[in-house]
């Protein structure tokens, strides 16, 4: 297989045609596992036998080519549950196949693909927290985001919002009591960083058994943030309501990349055509919001290896400021843009138009001096390499177990981003390139995120030269698109952008009404975050926060 | 040059007998009084206003610029401030020690400066072995970081309690050779004698001080003396990404103030060793009533070097500092201390 991953020119995977993928071929190859077929609209949708779950993921897997579990979305019918396990190849994520998985609806259970794809683990128990199947076999089924004693699955229709919920609150108990040692081995202790620690990026958790100064093993605890994100989204109007929700999820200057996602999805679903005018806008907007949004990334992994509101910190957080300050102008906002809208965008560029391209132009101009300065404070740094370099280790072949994607699997050498691979926008029409290292370390993590803010500095140049020529009678920035949008019933759809921390996806479900049926967000920092025990265990606490930091994790994001 | 030390100066002044044991007695402690009220002015100055507008010039910030002129008046709103707090004392710590920690910290470093000839007679005592008094006192502060680590019954105090002994005994031991070669130089590990050996010119204009006699001797005791005074790239015993605060993370009001205090005062200690046995203590142009003057400026430099460290270079992790300062500084030290005996054994 790994010569096939490395050609995709001559693989002969199982469905692969001219003209796309042949649902047929993959049927066949599957059997008897398959009792259904579906179409979804981004892939074919295959309905299998509930036990034969790790079968199919695993001939899919080894036989077909589809090394990349996506997304695990659980959601309940009326007569049904149902587990859709949405598949693609990180040489072409455009090949997609979506495993649907009933289970029924008193006794939801399936068998668990946690033997196939690592990344299942937490999808899974991300499934069962919200929607409440079971999977057999799972290693370590529990909740993931609600706490533990939580009762009732909330993302169910018979879920009752009022029951109170049992928290035990042992009054006066010292929660280090019990955990001083580690239960297998005396000489360890176990120590709880965060979720109020200086370097865990947000509210997370991390349960981290220390053998002296090494990280025996290290599990992140997260749902502190969880602010029911999905269930939000399902009780809003596709038009309106749903676009100021995705700012909110990576918070980090990020917005604009997250907007699309939500964009991209609806449009595909609804059919909408966007125009080639608002297009570039968003491209450029995108990627305004990247370079402020890995501007952070570097700020604040300098701060976790340095150790204070260093130089390195503050210079980041200025340059991000210009970029922010662009993004103002056109949005209005600095942070929480809603500028997107179904079909386009909010608005024109602000008037006069001369003055914000020439704005752009100064920052596009003075942005290579800025990313020398910071090679030579940081990467080119003897100290800092010191730390980084092979520190925190994520191997190509984990990270994809993981369903790593963003700087954090372009960093392990794989070439993989959805904005040349799965073409959205007006990026397919622009010259740039995309970014690996293969180093597989922090310090490779480090200098992707900085290549990238030189690539996304093209990006916006060439759409600034673009827009700028764009003839005054056809700025189209928003097509026409109906007041109350009410998608065909029962079309699904699952649809990712290349955010600034990887592949945020969506999937909607639509019944016919003006709200998603089911809104499932597949967070590109939830499974970054999942390969940290792979990079941290062994190491020494200080590369375990090193790890942490080049992960770039938005705890916004992981939790939704 | 040489002058009595000022308890006895004083006692002259005021006309009392500096024999007597009971006048030189109060006037040794007046004097200390003295000095370390001077200390703790200049630790406010440049701790709370100093640090936060050196910080902010090398991060291209303002810092405090509102209360008062240059904002100097932060220093009182700050001192009300942190006095004022809470003191915390969590569950379960082990009093004696958890309360000794922060002070034995703070004494270590006012009790160095009492052999430090700072200038225009302002020196407390000259003893013969001023140079082992002033190195042992510095690092006393290892046992109260030791104590503030294990009584505060928290694993993040504990870990870097762990981490500043393992600190401290890597880097000591080059600190203290490396001082030894400015001893085989100046004959004598009395602080008066080794200023009066920095005296004259080295060539032309530049002076015989011992950081351009041996530079090599210098630029290990700068590094060494950041791995003592826990500045960056050596700031792992507080480490804030890593380990909260190290040994202080239990300490708030007033034995943060004191935890903060003994980092400055140690700071300067370094500072003040530096500026005696490298930088020709006292010495510059100008009347010998200024040399106090220079003193001061001296030791301004080591700090400003400490902050600049601070604000521009990476932290190293724990075992490559270990493996720093035991594989690296105690050859370099090690070599630099023999060199220095041959060369002065030849010269001589």
């Amino acid at each position: 297989m790994s010569l096939k991953e490395h050609h995709p020119d001559v693989v002969d995977d199982v469905g692969v045609t001219e003209d796309g993928l042949d649902g047929d071929a993959i049927a066949d190859l599957l059997g008897d596992n398959v009792i259904g077929r579906e179409q979804h609209i981004n892939a074919p949708g295959f309905v299998i036998r509930p036990d034969a779950v790790e079968d199919v993921l695993r001939t899919l897997k080894q036989e077909a080519g589809f090394d990349h579990l996506s997304c695990l979305t659980g959601q309940q019918y009326s007569d049904r549950y149902e587990s859709i396990y949405h598949m693609r190849k990180y040489d072409d994520p455009t090949h997609e196949v979506s495993i649907v998985v009933p289970s029924p609806r008193d006794d939801p259970h399936n068998q668990s693909a946690a033997s196939v794809y690592d990344t299942a683990i937490w999808q899974e128990r991300e499934a069962y927290d919200l929607v409440g199947i079971d999977y057999d076999d799972h290693p370590d089924l529990r909740r993931i985001l609600l706490p533990d004693t939580w009762q009732g699955h909330p993302l169910t229709d018979d879920f009752n919002q009022d029951q109170p919920q049992v928290v035990s609150l042992r009054k006066h108990a010292n929660p280090l009591e019990q955990d001083t040692n580690h239960p297998d081995d005396p000489d360890t202790m176990l120590v709880n960083i965060g979720p109020h620690h200086p370097a865990t990026h947000g509210v997370l958790h991390l349960k981290t058994v220390l053998d002296g100064e090494q990280v025996a093993s290290v599990e992140p605890d997260i749902g502190y943030l969880h602010r029911c994100e999905e269930q939000m989204c399902q009780n809003g109007t596709y038009r309106h309501q749903i676009m100021p929700y995705p700012d909110r999820w990576d918070y980090i200057s990020a917005g604009m990349l997250n907007e699309w996602a939500y964009a991209r999805a609806a449009e595909d679903l609804a059919d909408i055509e966007v125009p080639e005018y608002a297009q570039v806008i968003r491209t450029m907007a995108a990627e305004q919001s990247r370079i402020a949004a890995h501007m952070l990334a570097l700020a604040t992994f300098a701060l976790d290896v340095y150790g204070d509101f260093t130089a390195i910190f503050q210079y980041a957080m200025r340059d991000r400021e210009e970029t922010i300050k662009l993004l103002e102008d056109l949005s209005g906002q600095r942070i929480m843009f809603n500028y997107f809208r179904l079909g386009g965008v909010a608005w024109d560029l602000p008037e006069p138009r001369e003055e914000y391209f020439e704005t752009c132009r100064e920052f596009l101009a003075g942005l290579p001096d800025k990313l020398d300065e910071y090679h030579d404070l940081l990467t080119s740094n003897e100290i800092f390499q010191m730390r980084t370099v092979d520190t925190g280790i994520l191997p190509p072949e984990r990270a994809k177990e993981y369903g790593a994607t963003g700087p954090v699997a372009r960093g392990s050498g794989i070439d993989y981003d959805l904005r040349r691979d799965d073409p959205y926008g007006y990026y397919d029409e622009l010259d740039w390139n995309v970014v690996t290292e293969e180093g597989c370390d922090n310090f490779s993590r480090v200098l992707v995120r900085m290549r990238e803010v030189e690539e996304s500095a093209r990006i916006i140049e060439q759409c600034v030269d673009l827009l700028e020529e764009w003839p005054e009678d056809e700025r189209e920035i928003q097509a026409n698109v109906p007041r109350t949008l009410r998608p065909d019933p029962d079309t699904e759809i699952y649809r990712a952008v290349e955010a600034a921390k990887g592949e945020l996806g969506i999937y909607i479900r639509s019944d016919g009404t003006d709200k998603p049926a089911r809104f499932k967000i597949r967070s590109p920092c939830f499974c970054n975050l999942q390969t940290l025990e792979e990079m941290a265990e062994g190491e020494y606490i200080p590369d375990l926060i090193a790890a942490l930091g080049s992960l770039d994790i938005v705890l916004g994001e992981v939790d939704r | 040059m040489q002058s009595a030390p000022l308890p006895e100066t004083m006692a002259n002044l005021l006309g009392l007998d500096p024999e007597g044991p009971i006048v030189i007695f109060v006037m040794a402690i007046i004097a200390s009084a003295v000095i370390a009220s001077a200390l703790l002015g200049l630790v406010a100055v440049s701790g709370i206003w100093g640090k936060r507008k050196i910080t902010a010039a090398f991060t291209d910030r303002i810092a405090v610029n509102r209360v008062g002129p240059f904002g100097l008046l932060i220093i009182v709103a700050d001192a009300v401030r942190l006095l004022s707090k809470e003191l915390i004392i969590p569950d379960g710590v082990d009093r004696p020690a958890w309360d000794l920690g922060p002070l034995i910290m703070v004494f270590s470093s006012i009790a160095g400066f009492a052999v430090i000839p700072m200038g225009a007679g302002v020196q407390i005592a000259d003893p013969e072995v001023g140079l082992v008094y002033v190195f042992a006192m510095a690092s006393t502060a290892s046992v109260g970081l030791v104590m503030a680590g294990y009584a505060s019954n928290n694993k993040y105090s504990f870990l870097g309690g762990l981490r500043a002994v393992a600190q401290n005994l890597a880097y000591e031991i080059p600190l203290v050779l490396t001082g030894a070669s400015v001893v085989i130089f100046a004959g004598s590990l009395q602080m008066s004698e080794i200023v009066a050996a920095q005296q004259g010119s080295l060539l032309g204009p530049i002076p015989q001080w011992y950081a351009f006699v041996n530079p090599f001797a210098f630029g290990l005791f700068m590094v060494a003396n950041l791995a003592e005074v826990g500045r960056n790239p050596f700031d792992v015993p507080e480490a804030p990404t890593e380990i909260v605060a190290g040994w202080q993370t239990e300490y708030s009001s007033v034995y943060f103030v004191l935890a903060y205090l003994s980092e400055f005062l140690h700071i300067f200690l370094g500072g003040a060793i530096i500026a005696t046995i490298f930088l020709g203590g006292p010495a510059g142009p100008g009347p010998a009533i200024l040399g106090i003057v220079w003193f001061l400026v001296k030791i301004m430099a080591v700090y400003l070097f400490t902050q600049w460290a601070r604000s521009a270079v990476p932290r190293v992790r724990i075992d490559q500092m270990i493996e720093i300062g035991w594989k690296g500084m105690l050859v370099l030290s090690f070599v630099n201390l023999v060199l220095t005996a041959v060369i002065v054994g030849v010269m001589v």
